[in-house]
């Protein structure tokens, strides 16, 4: 089924925030952020601004009713700030003016007299420091140590992983309008309308009752707008709760990318002991998590990290730990995959460090050690429908492996200014949110007496195409053509209590609840068939009720005219819980995913070694989607989680410089996958697999497993660099950026810049 | 829980916005698909934000206001512009095409290249899409492109941060009717 987007989307009628019509009497905001990264206020000069005409009312941290805070996990983000301002850009104060250009220029008015403190952007750093934002965590299995002595190679090194931007093409924003008695109604570019409701109730000091937030759809939110929409809500809102008007502020782009929080960059060391025939024995880490000025999502972030430390292999004896630093850089937060590529990126340099010291190609390493079913991950859960091989072994003959290196090699004779290279990335990805709590959604579904069919779930609509999805399991289980369906905007007054669009898990869990909605208003239905014709055998096919196997003349319209009149409850407020999970941080054992999804791509790249410019030829994939219920919608994921994690990997390269302060602060200079740079061959296989029980209607989770795919142009970069240089003693140091490549290619003819005497 | 006692609530008066900074306003008309629109905005008023904030065009939408994005595409007498970077005033005698002026105003139907998106799927947030759609229609009308590469390289001023890349190419190679494998 196409995507119901699709008519308004091609047609510029599809409504996002800033597309909202105006109410009357709207007043807009505007952020005086902090100028250093680093500080202690002295004092706040708003004058010149308060004079400007238009400006309405200038609020600080003085003006919040409620707490001054907004942290989701650990109670350490203020919302304005007040004593110090910990990042680049913290919001000290909001400008709230008659339009958009007045509360702007106003906020450049501000003055502010901050005492400097000194700026830690390096996570290292802030360990050494004590700076870590919860005590830091160890997952292990077997004995690691002991198990070393086993080896017969062991190797050691050290892998970073830069961070990244978002970049929804949507900037943040929000809008709240005043209703009776102080509540108030607030549009917000959320992915988690519950964690706004939450941080805006707490801000003011009110129930959350009091707060009503609608979200239509995003343009885009990657994990950006998990919890990083909180703050923007919660501004608007703190106008709004004072002056009893409208106000809006929807982010400029730069402001967007210096105010709010990115893909944590991971520094980590690795070391790893194979037997001879290739097994990994042993593996240990240390991961430094670069969390920001605030916790954000950051231990979360950090336990996914921790969970998928193996990738797909299986690891007897492996202990790794791992440190949340807090550093004076804005709160870096979720992003698709959600620490997860960072933990894999460090498995994978690993391996790959243990083939070029023995010379090995990485690929027999990765296959000799893939997950088998049965076999436990290091938290304890059994690899169960392990499907790690299954997808090895299709990718490599589906497209021929052993001939693609072979192409390589004899391409890498050949040529002496062009080298290609060639990386196989298998992934494992474990579907569930990891706090057990979380697993939970409701679905509220009305059949309306003319037979339309209203659903409201949990579910925020953010390109991933969870409303399509929505109204295929309505669809099938009410077995009504689609047109009837409507999936209204999310809203916390229709659903309540709702987790985060994140982590995979939206269509399983708002699929799941929806389903149970539909099947109670079919039985409800089915009793009513059943009183009016008479008869025991009833089923609702494609509108009509059957009697065996016969259509009866009872069609679905006045088949519901019947129950409203009978006075059938035709509205249903479903609810579902993920079952069979578990996990006891006080021991890290225990069965926190529903299920996996697994899957291997081949990743082709050739570098030019002249330049150090390079291109992804193919990424070539067998992918677990299970029994996929949406085809186009789940190659769409797909595809662009692979074009995403390639950027991550190669070309967005996030700079701060020492003063904490943003370089790549606009698309000039921070660079994205255009469509020039996605890989001319991107072949995506649907390795028809039985799929979960817990996947809704066995289709599995596709919305962060494929980014990791471009982990596989690292390495496939990596071994073309090699085969150029085959001395060059390259870091593990993502993104591998061109110039990077360049220098990579030359190290050698490197000489070193003299210190300049500053 | 509740709230003891509301805020006092702003008594000033409801105005009209003051002058904006700097100038004064101009008064001029566009033609904005087909249809004059009389316009009174400050002279620097981009053409994107006269399309949003004054004209209620919302179809067209701003992803970085620096020419970076493509995502404020629109079509300026047949050619394809970045309306964040040229300013409102500038056009009074341009015939300016944006998304909502695509379709077919009679009938409804979806031009080509709009029917080819839907096909190929070739969105997912949607927040690109209208700027997309004018920069393929641009394309086309600027008889350039013979290639999948040249596609790609003609496009890659119109990102899409969901990735719907390889969707995108074949929904204008559809149009363009190309041969896929043609180099």
């Amino acid at each position: 089924m196409q995507n119901i987007d699709s008519f308004t989307h091609v047609r510029g009628e599809s409504l996002y925030l800033d597309d909202l019509p105006i109410v009357n009497g709207t007043l807009y905001a505007c952020v005086f952020g902090s100028p250093v990264a680093h500080g202690r206020i002295r004092s706040l000069d708003l004058a010149d601004a308060r004079n400007l005409p238009g400006v309405v009312r200038i609020l600080t941290a003085r003006d919040i009713p409620g707490e001054n805070q907004i942290g989701g996990i650990i109670p350490d983000e203020v919302l304005l700030a007040d004593q110090t301002v910990d990042f680049w850009g913290m919001p000290i104060a909001l400008v709230v003016a008659e339009t958009d250009e007045i509360a702007r220029r106003a906020a450049t008015l501000i003055r502010a007299d901050i005492d400097p403190l000194p700026v830690v952007t390096d996570p290292r750093e802030a360990c050494a420091l004590g700076q870590l934002i919860v005590p830091p965590r160890t997952f292990q299995t077997g004995d690691a140590e002991a198990a070393f002595a086993d080896c017969d190679y062991i190797f050691e090194g050290r892998a970073d992983s830069g961070g990244q931007e978002h970049l929804y093409l949507e900037t943040q924003g929000a809008y709240a309008i005043p209703l009776e008695n102080g509540n108030i109604r607030l549009f917000s570019s959320t992915q988690g309308p519950t964690a706004v409701q939450r941080a805006v109730a707490r801000v003011l000091g009110l129930g959350m009752h009091k707060i009503e937030i609608d979200v239509t759809r995003l343009g885009g939110g990657f994990g950006g707008k998990e919890d990083g929409a909180n703050l923007w809500a919660a501004l608007v809102a703190l106008a709004t709760h004072c002056l009893r008007r409208p106000v809006k502020y929807v982010l400029h782009r730069m402001e967007d990318l210096r105010m709010t929080g990115k893909r944590h960059p991971y520094t980590s060391d690795f070391k790893i002991g194979l037997t001879k025939d290739l097994k990994i024995r042993a593996y240990t880490a240390s991961l430094y998590q670069d969390a920001g000025a605030s916790a954000d999502l950051s231990p979360a972030v950090l336990e996914r990290s921790l969970f998928h430390a193996n990738n797909t292999y299986f690891i007897p004896n492996l202990r790794v730990t791992a440190y949340s630093c807090r550093t004076n850089l804005p709160s870096n937060t979720a992003f698709r995959g959600f620490g997860g590529p960072q933990g894999m990126f460090v498995i994978e340099a690993a391996i790959a460090k243990a083939a070029e010291e023995l010379g090995v190609s990485a690929l027999d390493i990765q296959r000799a050690n893939l997950l088998r079913e049965g076999d436990a991950f290091h938290y304890g859960q059994v690899a169960d429908g392990c499907e790690a091989e299954a997808c090895w072994t299709d990718a490599a003959t589906r497209y021929d492996l052993p001939e693609l290196q072979r192409e390589v090699d004899e391409f890498n004779r050949q040529n002496k200014l062009k080298k290609k290279g060639l990386a196989v990335m298998p992934i494992c990805f474990g579907i569930s949110f990891t706090k057990k709590w979380m697993n939970q959604a409701r679905a509220l579904v009305h059949l309306y007496a003319d037979g339309s069919v209203g659903v409201s779930t949990g579910a925020v609509e953010m390109g991933q195409g969870v409303n399509t999805k929505m109204v295929q399991v309505a669809a099938r289980c009410l077995s009504v053509r689609p047109e009837r369906i409507k999936i209204e905007p999310t809203n916390t007054t229709r659903i309540a209590n709702t987790s985060p669009t994140a982590a995979s898990a939206t269509s399983d869990l708002n699929g799941k609840a929806l389903q149970l909605a539909c099947q109670a208003l079919t039985e409800r239905l089915l009793g009513v068939a059943r009183a009016r014709l008479q008869a025991e055998e009833v089923s609702i096919r494609n509108e009509v009720v059957w009697v065996g196997n016969k259509p009866s003349d009872l069609g679905w319209n006045d088949l519901i005219l019947e129950a409203y009149q009978q006075r059938v409850c035709l509205s249903e407020h479903a609810h579902y819980a993920t079952p069979g999970i578990h996990y006891d941080p006080t021991v890290e054992k225990g069965h926190p995913f529903a299920y996996h999804v697994y899957g291997t791509a081949l990743v082709g790249t050739t570098v030019d070694c002249l330049r150090g410019t390079y291109t992804v030829d193919y990424v070539r994939v067998t992918h677990d989607f299970g029994q996929s219920m949406n085809t186009i919608v789940d190659r769409g994921q797909a595809e662009g989680a692979i074009v995403q994690g390639i950027g991550w990997m190669t070309m967005e390269d996030l700079r701060y410089n020492a003063d904490g302060r943003l370089l790549s602060n606009a698309l000039s200079t921070y660079k994205i996958p255009d469509i020039y740079s996605v890989p001319p061959v991107l072949d995506i296989h649907f390795l028809e697999t039985a799929g979960s029980d817990y996947a809704i209607f066995r289709s599995k989770a596709v919305g962060e497993p494929p980014l990791m795919y471009g982990i596989g142009a690292y390495f496939a970069l990596r071994n073309a660099v090699r085969a150029f240089n085959p001395s060059s003693n390259l870091p593990f140091d993502a993104p591998m950026t061109p110039e990077k490549v360049l220098l990579s290619l030359y190290a050698d003819a490197l000489v070193p810049t003299p210190e300049v005497a500053s | 829980m509740q709230t003891a006692t509301l805020p006092t609530p702003v008594t000033q008066p409801r105005s009209a916005p003051p002058e904006p900074v700097g100038t004064g306003v101009r008064s001029f008309s566009l033609t904005i698909n087909g249809a004059e629109y009389e316009l009174n905005v400050a002279p620097w008023t981009t053409l994107l934000d006269a399309l949003r904030e004054y004209l209620d065009l919302t179809g067209t939408k701003k992803g970085c206001d620096h020419g970076q994005c493509g995502a404020c595409t629109v079509l300026v007498d047949g050619k394809r512009i970045n309306s964040c970077l040229t300013l409102a005033v500038m056009h009074e005698d341009h015939q300016i095409t944006t998304i909502e002026g695509l379709a077919d105003a009679q009938t409804g139907d979806l031009h080509p290249v709009q029917q080819a998106f839907i096909d190929h799927d070739a969105f997912q947030c949607g927040y690109c899409t209208p700027g997309q759609i004018c920069s393929a229609v641009g394309m086309i009308n600027e008889g350039r492109v013979k290639t999948d590469a040249d596609i790609r390289e003609l496009m890659s001023g119109n990102i899409c941060r969901c990735g719907a890349y390889p969707h995108i190419v074949d929904a204008i190679r559809d149009v363009m009717q190309l041969n896929p494998t043609a180099q």
